[in-house]
């Protein structure tokens, strides 16, 4: 009776191991499969990319949200009337020419002969309604991206004959070219859009299996030269690590932003690829939340002194980020080198500005107080560009000094509704700070009016500046006042500046040639990664 | 002595896991004298070393000890598992015996909310449990405790059907025994062993479920020395700094195995048929 049952479980294991081994080989078989098409299609059709990517959004309407409308210039779908160069200087895209004579009214003018990637002629009343529809959608609710943010309208009017566009902005807008660049205004085909997305960029979309892939194809009616891939297949890459290991197993010939320091090195030791990285345009901090414990000024000043953002730069997260202590970069024309850091790097001093202020451990907890209470700051952070790891450096810092800090890691949605309530004492950010090509949009974050959302910071002095910015329009003197308002956040030790993120593009070098990212990085897949030669 | 000398002799395997399960109790209690350094303490500038005689382990990402932060995890590992079997062990079985025992509507409800949490995949539940709790490894114990009382319930509650209709159960009613008294003295005792036997050989698996959540994040939250909150911060290292992901596996499997192979003991022992 005994051995029968042995026998029988021995047969049942013998029978699950075949089975399960069917299963492996049937599997392999069908991933090799998988794995071969790209290829295949790319052997029959031409010249074929792929491309590992994060997946910031599944839409690529311009008027869903933010990474909507990056997606859709990001993947070489859409385009604006305008775009940035390589030097983050502002060059005419789907507008050739333009006229302004108050910074109020604006007259733009419709490169001719620009068609969609459907066949459809760019008109002006096409370019009307796009823009049109974007505001709609904003006021509406339909959409969440907030054009009205950076410019608004009185009148939009189109005609058609002049082939122009007339703006005429609700206040004086200097900088109206640059703004006209930021991805929410990109110009979709809006007789289609009920449909499908169609931009003017030199791809468009086939396919779209939602959180995986994203087919794209050559668009035959590019107006900007000769378009490199006939197709191109998207890889929607969460993970940082996948992004590497598809790299070096050939899986994929490009991808963008690898953030694991680790892989980022090996990559850029083996000659095999190609490793582009730029001076950021973005800046990793923390922003403080001035309604709770972290209005007190020596509090700040005593995280600022005791955060090491050298060593958090390039061990912690391997110098993925580059460190800094104004918010604008170090990169950017903005007179960095013309500051002063009262707050260098020094653990000592931070425990001397806090005993200095009476915030010590009466209790002996190893905590120590304010007001009576224990200090346990509420540090939230998200996982995106090595932000979670600087919170873990910082609170690891700060409990080290006494100051009791927890972190939570939670997804961007989260996060952000997170901030918005004002639910956080510290929260990260990363942010490129000339969207538009003007860092006037990010230094509003800090104005009493807009600061709801960044932590309440408030100062008169600076409000006033910001003001006069907002209507200057001499080169210099604008630069001036940015300088004294960087100034002003640094010795207030307004935020925690991390570092200046340094974007990449990794490629494999047999593959892919002219892989190169742009400081702004809204532009991912253009017309100058070609197969290499 | 000696009774224990024959007992040990006749199961060996039983000895062998105890004394080892009890040497992981031992380094949990003791951790603060084997551990090397301070789990917690960083050293921003030292991070991701590799195993040197310094740090027998290496270095993590924030510079901190592995092998002491290894030490301390079992701390957490430990306390959690003991705590979630605890917890679902003693639930399930009095609401398992209570269905049991009382039937009707009671039985109706408690045995329907149960068959609703099994008829979900257990981790995916725990992990909503989980993410509306919030991290913390208290939450991830409280989730998994919420998706995992359902067996020790079913199985209690079977255990008393079967001996609810016995003559000495009646025997006991109709002298006037009290329902406390019959469910403490006569059903408990009978559902217990089959109970204990289940809990002992659940310890691993819940160990593996807790890190599980504390890998994927829904766990012990930073800068906790937790196994599977380790794992996760060692992924993106997997091939540069190995290390970070090797030494942490290794304690979870290395103890998983022990409380698995101890649990199949313990039932070898109880269990009066397998002589």
């Amino acid at each position: 009776m005994k051995n029968l049952k042995k026998l029988t479980a021995i047969t049942a294991a013998a029978v699950m191991a075949v089975s399960m081994a069917g299963c492996s080989s049937g599997g392999s078989r069908n991933s090799s499969a998988a794995g071969d098409s790209p290829q295949t299609s790319a052997s029959s059709g031409g010249a074929h990319l792929n491309f590992a990517c994060y997946n910031y959004s599944n839409s690529m309407d311009p008027i869903t949200n933010v990474n909507s409308s990056w997606c859709f210039i990001r993947y070489g779908v859409g385009e604006c009337l305008f775009r940035f160069d390589e030097n983050v200087e502002v060059e005419g895209a789907l507008c050739d020419s333009y006229e302004t004579e108050d910074y109020i009214t604006w007259v733009l003018h419709i490169r001719d002969g620009v068609q969609f990637s459907n066949g459809n002629e760019v008109t002006a009343s096409v370019v009307k309604d796009s823009l049109e529809r974007v505001y709609e959608a904003e006021a509406s609710a339909t959409g969440n991206s907030t054009p009205s943010q950076y410019v608004t309208f009185s009148s939009i009017e189109a005609d058609d004959e002049a082939g122009t566009v007339t703006l005429v902005c609700s206040g004086q807008t200097v900088n109206l070219p640059g703004i006209l660049a930021y991805p929410w205004y990109g110009i979709v085909d809006t007789s289609v859009i009920d449909s499908e997305v169609i931009g003017t960029g030199p791809y468009r979309v086939t396919a779209i299996s939602e959180n995986s892939t994203v087919d794209l194809a050559k668009n035959e009616y590019y107006w900007d030269g000769e378009v490199p891939y006939d197709t191109i297949t998207i890889y929607l890459t969460e993970d940082s690590s996948t992004k590497a290991m598809a790299l070096k197993s050939g899986d994929v010939d490009l991808a963008e932003n690898i953030t694991t320091a680790s892989d980022l090195e090996e990559l850029k030791g083996n000659p095999e690829y190609y490793v582009s990285t730029t001076a950021g345009v973005r800046l990793g901090n923390s922003y403080f939340n001035y309604n709770g414990v972290l209005a007190n000024d020596a509090l700040r000043q005593a995280i600022q002194y005791a955060i090491d953002d050298e060593t958090m730069c390039s061990v912690t997260v391997g110098g993925m980020y580059t460190a800094g202590s104004s918010v604008l970069p170090s990169s950017l024309p903005y007179g960095y080198e013309q500051l002063t850091d009262p707050y260098a790097y020094d653990l000592d001093k931070a425990t001397a500005v806090l005993d200095e202020a009476g915030i010590v451990d009466t209790d002996g907890d190893g905590y120590r107080e304010l007001d009576g209470e224990n200090i346990n700051l509420n540090y939230i952070a998200y996982s995106s560009r090595n932000l979670d790891e600087f919170a873990q450096a910082v609170a690891i810092t700060l409990e080290s000094i006494g100051i009791g800090c927890s972190v939570t890691v939670q997804d961007y949605d989260t996060a952000l509704a997170n901030q918005s309530a004002g639910r956080f004492d510290l929260i990260t950010s990363n942010a490129i700070v000339v969207p538009t090509g003007d860092p006037t949009g990010f230094l509003g974050n800090f104005y009493s009016g807009n600061s709801g959302t960044y932590g309440y910071y408030a100062n008169d002095e600076y409000d006033a500046l910001y003001e006069q910015l907002l209507t200057a329009t001499d080169e210099d003197q604008r630069l001036e006042l940015i300088i004294e308002m960087q100034q002003i956040l640094i010795d207030d030790a307004a935020t925690l500046v991390h570092g200046y993120y340094n974007s990449t593009f990794a490629s494999r070098a047999d593959a892919v040639s002219g892989a190169d990212i742009t400081p702004i990085d809204y532009y991912w897949i253009t017309t100058d990664i070609h197969p290499a030669r | 002595m000696k009774k224990l000398k024959e007992f040990i002799k006749k199961n060996p395997a039983f000895a062998v896991f105890l004394i080892l399960a009890l040497l992981l109790v031992c380094i949990a209690i003791f951790a603060p004298w084997i551990a090397t350094h301070d789990p917690y303490e960083a050293v921003l500038a030292d991070a991701v070393q590799p195993p040197s005689a310094q740090h027998w382990f290496g270095t993590d990402t924030m510079g901190r000890d592995l092998f002491s932060r290894v030490i301390f995890g079992t701390r957490t590992s430990l306390a959690a598992a003991l705590a979630l079997v605890g917890i679902i062990m003693t639930a399930g079985t009095f609401l398992g015996i209570v269905a049991g025992y009382f039937g009707g509507v009671l039985d109706a409800v408690i045995m329907r909310i149960a068959d609703m949490m099994i008829s979900f995949p257990g981790m995916v539940l725990a992990i909503a449990v989980a993410g509306i709790l919030g991290g913390g490894i208290v939450n991830a114990v409280l989730a998994l405790s919420v998706v995992s009382w359902t067996k020790y319930a079913r199985l209690a509650r079977s255990l008393v059907l079967k001996i609810y209709n016995r003559d000495y159960i009646a025997a006991a009613r109709v002298t006037g025994s009290t329902t406390g008294h019959i469910l403490w003295k006569y059903m408990l005792p009978n559902a217990l062993p089959t109970i204990l036997i289940t809990g002992a050989t659940d310890i691993g698996s819940m160990m593996l479920e807790i890190a599980g959540l504390s890998f994927l994040g829904f766990g012990a939250k930073p800068p906790a020395a937790e196994w599977g909150y380790m794992l996760n911060e060692g992924r993106p290292y997997i091939t540069a700094a190995p290390w970070l992901m090797i030494f942490p596996g290794l304690a979870i499997f290395v103890t998983v195995v022990i409380f698995n192979l101890l649990g199949d003991s313990i039932r070898d022992v109880l269990d009066p048929r397998s002589e």
